[in-house]
């Protein structure tokens, strides 16, 4: 199953990523970055579906949850 | 007891309170540093209170800057916004923990306002001294000595209209009032999260309307490989690990300071306030007290401020005498030689123990204390 990964600068960005889309009603995750997609060193990603890509996308933009990177991965990376 | 010194810390702590620090400290590792079960409890935990903080003051979560307490919120806001030589204007209310950390970095100084209770001459004098446009303002929002409540949004308007920009001291008032970092604009509101928003001792608050300069560097848990602090909030004003257990308990007294209402709060504090500051004016006492007053107030005791609040603690009235780390705010009133006492009422005030202390003051005056 594909999955979406939205790599954000710092836990506290990424759990207020988390908050939205949960608040739309997308399932989301939290996790460590690995370590390959963390380009500044550590970091925190929010996980969804990659059917759920596009609305991720327009709920950060909307409002205003800046992501640093996404990356769509196959399984478990 | 009768505990009146809210002022100095709310106490005892409320029973959500101490579970939450218990829950805390048997659940959380480090937030922001793994991403095991503990570790990610302890981010949870912070983020909560974080997003709590955020609603009670009305801005985003990530400008909810977790600091030791109230002054080192404001040694971050002032080292941000001052340089030395740079004339800052100031109320005629400070604690030192805005004169010191002023005086540290060695800037210049200006008194604005100085008369209790007067937001007229308070405006006044404002804003003749903005307009020596100086390069910062710092204004209590409650003086933490005579519960004087400045008219904050109109200095934060007149420092907005100048663009000055200014820090809002929150010590008395977090908790008690309404506070919005949104609609009063201030580049920093700084606070205890021990007094009014009831959380245990060495947890404070500083809210961000700009990025602050770190005052501390180290791990932040993020931008690892690089060796300048991260420029963006909260991480640049967060180095190293935080009080976890304290934030849990913070987030809890925030959760009831929301549950019972700031304004009902205030109500309550300030009619208690009121009703002791009469009650001691009958009894012959030189009582600070006037509009716009907190649930704070000052009195003169007929003999040294020192022995009287001892000899009140021992008729089991816990208050505070002397000057209240806020010479300043004697001297503007005239009680810099003297000090005062200091009656603080806080959550767990009620009209009851009001009188109880009047009744007890009453024996007091009675030996000419």
């Amino acid at each position: 199953m594909q999955e979406i990964f939205f790599t954000f600068r710092s836990v506290t960005y990424a759990q207020e990523g988390e908050r939205v889309l949960r608040q739309a009603g997308i399932h989301a995750y939290l996790r460590r970055t690995p370590a390959r997609m963390a380009k500044r060193g550590c970091g925190y990603t929010v996980v969804v579906r990659a059917r759920d890509e596009t609305r991720a996308k327009a709920l950060f933009d909307r409002e205003a949850v800046a992501y640093q990177n996404l990356y769509r991965m196959e399984g478990t990376p | 007891m009768i505990y009146l010194d809210n002022g100095a810390t709310s106490f005892p702590k409320p029973e959500p309170v101490r579970r939450a620090v218990q829950e805390a400290l048997l659940t959380c590792a480090n937030p922001g540093r793994g991403g095991y079960e503990a570790a990610m409890q302890a981010a949870e935990t912070v983020f909560l209170c974080r997003e709590r903080a955020a609603s009670l003051f009305d801005c985003r979560a990530e400008q909810v800057v977790f600091t030791l307490n109230a002054t080192h919120a404001l040694n971050m806001a002032i080292h941000t916004l001052v340089k030395p030589g740079d004339r800052v204007v100031i109320s005629g209310f400070e604690h030192n923990a805005v004169t010191r950390p002023l005086h540290g970095v060695g800037a210049d100084i200006l008194i604005a306002g100085r008369r209790l209770f007067d937001r007229e001459d308070t405006l006044f004098q404002w804003e003749k001294a903005l307009r020596t446009r100086p390069k910062a303002a710092i204004f209590t929002h409650v003086s933490n000595v005579f519960g004087y409540i400045l008219p904050t949004e109109e200095l934060s308007a007149l420092c907005r209209r100048y663009q000055i920009p200014f820090i809002i001291d929150a010590a008395q008032s977090a908790g008690m009032l309404p506070l919005s970092l949104r609609k009063l604009g201030a580049d920093f509101i700084a606070m205890p999260g021990h007094k009014g928003l009831l959380g245990p001792q060495g947890t404070g608050i500083l809210l961000c309307g700009q990025v602050p300069e770190p005052i501390l560097r180290g791990g932040t848990g993020s931008e690892s490989k690089y060796q300048e602090m991260p420029d963006y909030l909260p991480d640049r004003g967060e180095a190293g690990t935080v009080n976890v257990p304290g934030i849990a308990g913070l987030s809890a007294g925030l959760a009831l300071v929301a549950e019972t209402g700031v304004e009902r709060i205030f109500r309550r504090e300030a009619g208690e306030a009121a009703f002791c500051a009469r009650g001691l004016r009958n009894l012959g006492y030189r009582v600070f007290a006037g509009p716009f007053q907190s649930g704070t107030v000052s009195f003169l005791p007929k003999s040294d401020c020192e022995e009287a609040a001892s000899r009140l603690a021992e008729l089991g009235i816990a208050c505070r005498a002397g000057l209240h780390c806020a010479p300043l705010a004697h001297e503007s009133a005239g009680t810099l030689a003297t000090g005062t006492v200091r009656l603080s009422f806080g959550h767990t005030c009620s009209r009851q123990e009001s009188r109880e202390f009047l009744r007890r003051m009453g024996e007091f005056s009675q030996r000419k204390l």
